[in-house]
């Protein structure tokens, strides 16, 4: 029964990496929710994140937090600078033409952080000890507790962002009722560039956890982005519950399929999970509010 | 005002009238153009492709072309889906890598003729967008798009890991040249005219396809699918046929690139080969034939001189996509045809309409 030894550990690790994709997924459904927009370049920023911490890091020798900080902000940065000079030019072109526009924008920003950083791929030091803790015979890396941990309290931050804060609620407005919040005087455009800003700094996060664990280089993002769609749709294509629901998900079934299948098919996995939840339930586990199952 | 006219002939308007007549063969004269079927235009296309590569008979400008050939193959098929059936297909790559593969499995291990091996590439590829379409081609906009990525990848994945099969992330070595009875293929300039024959074939096919009845079908659905069902047409089944005939296009691509290259490998055919191939369909604009084809060279040409800057090509690459989508969304004919071109065209046959005879 060497099968259900490993399972558990198996399971474990899904989750963390679930929580990876729940953060992308995110990040898609934010720029999603404010503007209809699919942004193909979030994966991109959570390479960033981790490309930038670890060059800060190393490269100019900053203590690890404030690494950290400064590459969240940079891609935030980023993020605003994409939405001025692609999307924002592009608001009212049609589906086809901003998806190509983001795919492009991810080449460059993938290409030029290879140019910059160099193409080798990098990881950063675990935020605390390397040593696995054992628990009834599992044993967990301390950076799995930390993404988990991290997650969290970036969730419930920004859940609070949302909430709580008159800015968070004037974005959820207009997200929910785009028309009615252009009657209540909020400006749309800038809650799209508000959105961006958010999705890039969720994405840059998810990259600073999850580079200790695994190798991030320049190419390693797209894949990364279209993994945390799938988990956008799976959960529910517009919900952010469901897309945090939906990463999870993911990452558990693709971290489980390495039981029964070759390690080497894994990434085939989530794209087939992405084929059959399309096929059968479009609108995801949760159910979507953009999608009734009439129309698509 | 009437001797004003008619000045004698001065030989400095030779300078900008030759440009003019050759300007005015290419650019679309409106008042012409529903009155005759085969237009001048097509004529001097016809006849630029045939000299071209034997008055720049430099090797790599027919190397160039002869890409320029398939990706224009490739564009046209996809052109097809995109632009008069209005979907999003970003899994265009995996049947042309089908198509590839197909073709150096065949010959490499079956030994079968060329010729048999391009009809079965495409036949390969039409049958995989058959099964793949059906149940995909329910989902619109960015789900459709999506989805066939998905395709995209998990094709990838499966040629990477099936090692056996197609020899992994190396590929397969030592394709034969494409040959016809005996006839080999083996010279740039030789495929040349051959992919560029094949391309005429399906670009005349495909005009005539797209105005029958299924083409004026076609266009209907991309305005609206409800609309066009309401009046008697079959969306779902006109929607797979056309995907169907584009994967087919895509497989003879994909067996004239494995002939032509002489290697089938994975990196071929990944997110890259299709972000270029839909550019190719945007630039040329949508919704007409002689734009992909134009998108096609054009890109082809772009690539080639970005190959210089070695690992800064990328960047530029992202760069002027980006910038070529915000200034010509709908097409770089659209918007230099009603500007430029339309206004020379216009002004050029000025005289001769003046005159009565059009």
């Amino acid at each position: 029964m060497d099968f259900l030894t490993y399972l558990p550990q198996l399971f474990t690790s899904g989750i963390t990496i679930g929580a990876i994709y729940a953060l992308v997924a995110l990040g898609f459904v934010t720029i999603s929710r404010a503007s209809q927009i699919i942004n193909f370049a979030q994966g991109e920023f959570v390479m960033l994140g981790g490309v930038t911490t670890f060059f800060l890091l190393k490269e100019v020798s900053l203590p690890y937090p404030l690494a950290a900080l400064i590459a969240i902000s940079m891609v935030i940065l980023i993020g605003f600078v994409m939405h001025v000079l692609v999307v924002y030019p592009l608001r009212k072109a049609s589906i086809l033409i901003l998806l190509m526009a983001t795919l492009g924008a991810s080449i460059f920003l993938s290409s030029t952080s290879g140019l910059v950083f160099g193409t080798l791929p990098k990881a950063l030091p675990p935020f605390s000890s390397e040593q696995p803790l054992h628990f009834w015979g599992i044993s967990i890396l301390p950076q799995s507790v930390w993404v988990l941990l991290s997650t969290f309290i970036l969730l419930i931050f920004l859940y609070l962002l949302s909430h709580r804060t008159l800015l968070g609620k004037a974005m959820e407005a207009s997200s929910t009722d785009p028309l009615g919040a252009d009657l209540l005087g909020i400006s749309r455009n800038l809650m799209v560039f508000l959105a961006f800003g958010v999705s890039a700094g969720v994405g840059a996060f998810a990259g600073i956890l999850i580079t200790p664990i695994f190798f991030t280089s320049y190419s390693s993002g797209t894949l990364l982005g279209l993994k945390g769609f799938v988990g956008a749709v799976l959960g529910g294509w517009g919900k952010s519950s469901g897309a945090i629901l939906g990463g999870f998900v993911l990452g558990i079934v693709e971290s489980l399929s390495l039981a029964f299948i070759p390690s080497g098919y894994k990434d085939a996995v989530a794209f087939i999970i992405l084929l059959l939840i399309l096929y059968f339930r479009p609108k995801g586990i949760l159910g979507s509010p953009f999608i009734d199952s009439r129309r698509w | 005002m009437v001797d004003k006219t008619k000045k004698e002939f001065r030989k400095r308007d030779l300078f900008y009238l030759v440009p003019l007549w050759l300007l005015s063969l290419i650019a679309p004269d409106p008042y012409l153009y529903h009155k005759k079927e085969f237009k001048k235009k097509d004529l001097f296309y016809l006849g630029a492709i045939g000299l071209a590569p034997l008055i720049w008979s430099d090797p790599h400008f027919n190397h160039l072309m002869v890409l320029a050939g398939i990706y224009a193959i490739l564009a046209l098929g996809l052109s097809l889906f995109m632009g008069y059936a209005g979907q999003i297909s970003l899994g265009h790559a995996a049947f042309f890598g089908i198509g590839a593969y197909t073709t150096a499995i065949l010959t490499t291990r079956y030994a079968l003729p060329t010729f048999v091996v391009f009809w079965a590439s495409a036949v390969s590829a039409a049958a995989m967008a058959y099964l793949i379409g059906r149940p995909i081609l329910k989902l619109k906009g960015y789900f459709l798009a999506l989805a066939t990525l998905g395709f995209g990848e998990i094709f990838l994945v499966i040629v990477r890991e099936s090692t056996h099969l197609t020899g992994g992330v190396i590929g397969i070595f030592g394709i034969p040249w494409f040959s016809i009875m005996g006839f080999s293929f083996d010279t740039y300039l030789k495929q040349y005219y051959l992919v560029w024959g094949v391309l005429i074939g399906l670009f005349v096919f495909s005009k005539n396809l797209v105005r029958s009845k299924i083409g004026r079908a076609l266009l209907a659905v991309a305005a609206s699918e409800d609309a066009a069902s309401s009046v008697g047409i079959n969306v779902p089944r006109i929607k797979l046929e056309i995907f169907v005939l584009g994967a087919a296009y895509a497989g003879m691509a994909g067996s004239l690139f494995a002939c032509v290259m002489s290697i089938a490998n994975p990196e071929a055919f990944s997110l890259g080969l299709t972000v270029l191939i839909v550019m190719m369909v945007i630039l040329g604009g949508m919704g007409n034939l002689y734009g992909p084809v134009a998108g096609a060279i054009l890109l082809s040409w772009l690539m080639d001189i970005l190959s210089k800057y070695q690992e800064y090509s990328l960047p530029i690459y992202g760069v002027i996509l980006i910038l070529l989508l915000l200034f010509f969304p709908d097409g770089i004919g659209a918007r230099l045809n009603v500007r430029v071109i339309y206004l020379i065209g216009y002004w050029a046959k000025k005289k001769k309409r003046d005159r009565g005879k059009l």
